[in-house]
């Protein structure tokens, strides 16, 4: 103990002192051995140069003898952090070169790192969550439909696997309380649903048994954005009667702040629910509609294969129970929650993760060129040092610990271009992603960060070791003198290739992102966007609805005005069923699933889909007249194949009382219309069925309307014209039809302009490899080159032979690229649309590219060769 | 002629490396010394067998100081110059008897083995 204290005041304090002592000494030390010389009767100048070489190695001696005052580890380290700060400040372009490669490469890995780590990695903040299950109804042909009620029911009471299971639809509701009116998200839930995913209620209470019965009296559960917004966050709401849409409903409970609906995309269970009423569940209905997305907690112990299994059985015997389920074959999957609500997210994400990756691999090529580079002309400096008697191992130490400077450095600024990553990609980020805005930079980022800086900046200091392992004082003194190289560098042609590889593969992925992305661009949504501006409204039944249509297709401007209870690529709730034409099998009566569309007369024409056969719906078409609907041609030709489906009969729910009070009916098809996308712009998810509005009546509609264009004031006409109608009319979303168009180009735009980014960086990076290591090796045979021109040769061999010297790299880099392409590119499969991934076109054009752009950088340092002027070069020397 | 900074090169370092100490003990335990005295008292003594390296009798006079087994003291010699003498601390007695006992045990038992068998 005594001795590192005495250790840390020498180190710190004396270490002057001492010094200056041990000088001291040795200078009496000296005198005695000259004095002893001069007695032996040498000359004073001899026996001054006879004590000093006796003494021997003078700075050795001070060296060691002041290491036994140190730490020597630490001390030779801080010596070696001050010797790598110097360096980096005597050679500012190269350390901020190396350091900005570092951030770009890193910042980019921890950004999408961020993503991976909150969307993939942290379990959903629910209770229990790694038990929570999402179940889907096997019926219809996508293997991911809902529930209704009963089957709900059965399945509840056989389940012995799960705690509980719960179920939630999310439909449009008005805002509750008093106040201008607005148009929201309501969930319908069972009362479980919200304890499984809530700890807890800040005021008030959950939904419980006394909600759980038919024609229980109305009340809902509010968020707290609701009930700060509407309510001015007054806690004595609980129990007070108020205002929701058309009935008034009692306040039970207000939820935390933090609480949010976290679920797959094609649930239609937005994160923007902001209030919650009950629903009971039970046996009442057997061929009810299904709506519900189910839930499920696995109870302790239980696991998901067990849950499966009694799953199936439980779906077996509600087959035979009757009811609509008996039609088909009712199945039941089972799914992780969080698995389920990230599918969308996660090959995109993966696959940016990879493409980080690889721009992280060229950084580090480049910087590892640089490094070696410049080991390569610190070889003189190096090998005196080693000639002076510095050890390898210290050698080595000492590279290390720049290198690692360097890589500390790098990861600080990694994470700022990190965490500027972040809030850049979430302010552009796509639907799929709209689920996670949350995204830290936590302890297991910040590792990530420091982990892969370190790791590759510990690599890149061994690449200068390595070349100092091979010094050969000799040979090294007098080569580094006279500056000539000639000698092949196989590691940095290596480096070369991969950064080519890479870049190349990066480009490959690119291509197809972007010939994605043109595309989705192109594809036929099967209505015309342009000119098209809708709004959503609630109103309370046709007369209104019918009102408020003849008075919008009034307005200056507006060529037709109609109303859907669904806008393609809209985020409504969505409604689809069973449907099936007359004398189906029992199996085909379930086979066929259809979106089930409410409309008003006009809506094809004012949305631009084109009839195909048949006619529109007229203001007569109502319950009174025979039942009809209007199919899109892919419905029409799963249900009747090669004839036509006009006239022909076809059993769909419908609801003529009332709103949602469904009925299976029977209807004459009297038009086919072309399909219109309504999820996507490129996947057909469910052909659609048009009925008539006073057939199926919905609280919510909105409306379509077709413009001549350039009228800014139709906003401001629609709401006058609205509220002329009734003041009570809530009336949101009102843009135009273009926003939802954008909105759904947002996926692929999102990831071809990262892919963009990506493969401009990876470009950047790779070129400036090339040019840099081009560069240096002129530069190095410029002797060479002053002599082969003083002896003839032309000024076009010289450029060949520079360009020849870089196409031995880039060519092996560009088919290892094409190699890796070849396993990579099918991975992008599933993100891409109209393009395949081997498509022969991309590769040719990227091809070329490289080529082009890899000889461009080549060329710059070719040109300096073949301008060098022989008589300067051999003077160079 | 066999130098201790050869043999400190060699593999056993720490039981070499100690040796030097022993024998700066050794060469203070009549009087205090500087250490070009303590270099000349050991090559005379050990018949010039070995050639004490500065750069490694430097370094055990430090580690010597700091285990306060002798101390140092600024002195003027008897030709009058200024030196830094070395003296044994009563620890550092201490030591010199473990040390000796050590080595002497250690000699012997070289000797027994390596004496030619007769």
């Amino acid at each position: 103990m005594r001795r590192w204290v005495s250790k840390i005041e020498r180190a710190l304090g004396k270490r002057r002192n001492l010094a200056s002592e041990l000088d001291e000494e040795i200078d009496a030390h000296l005198r005695f051995m000259i004095e002893e010389n001069l007695e032996r009767g040498m000359a004073p100048e001899e026996a001054r140069a006879a004590a000093r070489r006796q003494f021997g190695n003078m700075a050795v001696v001070r060296e060691r003898t002041y290491e036994s005052w140190q730490f020597p580890r630490f001390e030779t380290f801080l010596q070696d952090l001050r010797y790598a700060l110097r360096g980096m400040a005597k050679a500012p372009a190269f350390s901020l070169l190396v350091i900005l490669t570092l951030a770009v490469g890193i910042g980019a890995n921890t950004a999408i790192f961020s993503f991976v780590n909150a969307v993939l990695l942290r379990p959903l903040p629910y209770p229990y969550a790694d038990r929570l299950e999402i179940l889907w109804s096997g019926l219809g042909y996508s293997g991911r439909a809902p529930f209704s009620s009963f089957e709900l029911f059965e399945l509840r009471r056989r389940s012995t696997q799960f705690d509980q299971l719960a179920g939630t639809w999310v439909t449009n509701g008005a805002l509750p309380g008093e106040g201008p009116a607005e148009q929201i998200k309501v969930a319908d839930v069972t009362s479980n649903f919200l304890p499984l995913l809530c700890s807890r209620v800040v005021l008030g209470r959950f939904f419980g048994a006394e909600e759980d019965v038919e024609n229980a009296p109305s009340t809902i559960i509010l968020t707290h954005g609701v009930w700060a917004r509407r309510f001015g966050s007054d806690p004595t709401i609980i129990g007070r009667s108020v205002r929701f849409g058309r009935h008034r409903s009692t306040v039970i409970g207000v939820l935390p702040a933090d609480f949010r609906l976290i679920f797959p995309d094609d649930a239609s269970v937005p994160p923007n629910v902001e209030v919650f009423e009950s629903i009971p569940v039970g046996p009442w209905q057997p061929d009810g509609p299904s709506f519900l997305h189910v839930v499920g907690r696995l109870r302790n112990g239980a696991t998901l294969a067990a849950a499966l299994s009694e799953m199936d059985s439980a779906a077996a015997q509600i087959n035979k129970l009757g009811g609509r389920a008996s039609l088909g074959n009712f199945t039941v999957s089972v799914i992780p929650l969080q698995t389920d609500t990230v599918r969308e997210v996660r090959p995109t994400l993966l696959c940016l993760f990879g493409g980080v990756g690889l721009v992280l691999l060229i950084g580090c090529a480049n910087v590892a060129n640089l490094l070696m580079a410049r080991a390569r002309r610190r070889l003189r400096e190096t090998t005196i040092r080693a000639a002076l008697g510095a050890s390898r191992g210290r050698l080595a130490r000492q590279f290390l610990t720049e290198s690692l400077v360097l890589g500390v450095l790098g990861s600080l600024a990694a994470l700022a271009v990190g965490y500027a990553a972040i809030h850049a990609i979430l302010a552009a980020r796509p639907p799929s992603f709209v689920n996670f805005d949350h995204v830290p930079l936590d302890a297991r980022v910040l590792g990530f960060t420091f982990a892969v800086a370190l790791g590759i900046s510990a690599l890149f200091g061994l690449a200068p070791v390595l070349s100092i392992r091979r010094i050969d004082l000799t040979r090294d003194l007098r080569e580094s003198c006279r500056q000539s190289a000639g000698s092949r560098r196989p590691w940095t042609a290596a480096l070369v290739s991969a950064e080519v590889a890479l870049a190349f593969v990066l480009l490959t992925c690119t291509g197809l992102l972007m010939r994605t992305f043109i595309n989705i661009l192109h594809a036929d949504p099967g209505f015309r966007a342009g000119n098209v501006f809708t709004f959503r409204v609630s109103v309370p039944g046709y007369a209104p609805l019918h009102l408020l249509q003849q008075k919008l297709a009034a307005l200056p401007g507006v060529q037709s005005a109609s109303a859907i209870s669904h806008l393609p690529l809209d985020d409504a709730g969505n409604w689809y069923d069973y449907y099936y034409r007359e004398g189906a099998s029992a199996a085909e009566q379930t086979s066929v699933m259809a979106d089930h569309r409410s409309t008003l007369p006009g809506y094809f024409t004012a949305v631009g889909a084109t009839l195909l056969e048949g006619r529109d719906f007229t203001d007569s078409d109502d319950a009174r007249h025979q039942h009809i609907a209007i199919i899109d041609d892919v419905l029409a030709r799963q249900l009747w194949p090669g004839q036509s489906s006009i006239g022909q009969k076809i059993n769909l729910s419908d609801s003529p009382p009332g709103f949602y009070q469904f009925q299976r009916d029977w209807a004459v098809v009297v038009g086919v219309v072309h399909h219109v996308q309504y999820h996507s712009l490129t996947a057909i998810v469910r052909p659609q069925i048009y009925v008539p509005y006073p057939l199926a009546p919905r609280p919510s509609m909105s409306f379509v309307l077709r413009t001549s264009g350039t009228d800014s004031s139709l906003a401001a006409e629609v709401r006058n014209t609205v509220s002329a109608v009734s003041k009570d009319i809530p009336i949101t979303h009102v843009e135009p039809m273009q926003v939802l168009v954008d909105r759904a180009h947002s996926e692929s735009r999102f990831a071809s302009l990262l892919a963009i980014l990506l493969s401009l960086i990876a470009l950047v990076l790779a070129t400036s490899g090339i040019y840099a290591v081009l560069s240096y090796s002129v530069a190095q045979r410029t002797t060479e080159i002053g002599i082969r021109m003083a002896i003839g040769a032309p000024r076009a061999q010289v450029l060949r032979m520079i360009l020849a010297d870089a196409f031995v790299w880039i060519v092996p880099g560009v088919l290892a690229g094409a190699l890796l392409c070849l396993a990579v590119t099918p991975l992008l499969a599933h993100l891409l649309y109209g393009v395949q991934p081997t498509n022969l076109a991309n590769y040719a054009a990227m091809l070329l590219g490289i080529i082009v752009v890899s000889a461009l950088a080549a060329f710059l340092p070719a040109r300096r060769a073949m301008k060098i002027d022989p008589l300067t070069a051999l003077r160079y020397e | 002629m066999s130098t201790v900074e050869h043999l400190l090169d060699n593999e056993k370092l720490g039981l070499l490396q100690g040796t030097l100490e022993v024998l700066i003990l050794q060469s203070l335990k009549l009087e205090a010394n500087h250490a070009y005295g303590i270099s000349q008292f050991l090559q005379q003594q050990s018949d010039h067998e070995f050639l004490v390296d500065n750069g490694s009798l430097y370094p055990a006079l430090q580690r010597l100081l700091q285990r306060k087994w002798i101390a140092g003291q600024w002195k003027t010699s008897p030709n009058g110059r200024r030196a830094r003498y070395y003296s044994l601390t009563p620890a550092g007695r201490k030591e010199l008897l473990r040390a000796t006992s050590k080595w002497q045990r250690f000699t012997v038992a070289m000797a027994k083995i390596l004496a030619p068998e007769g």
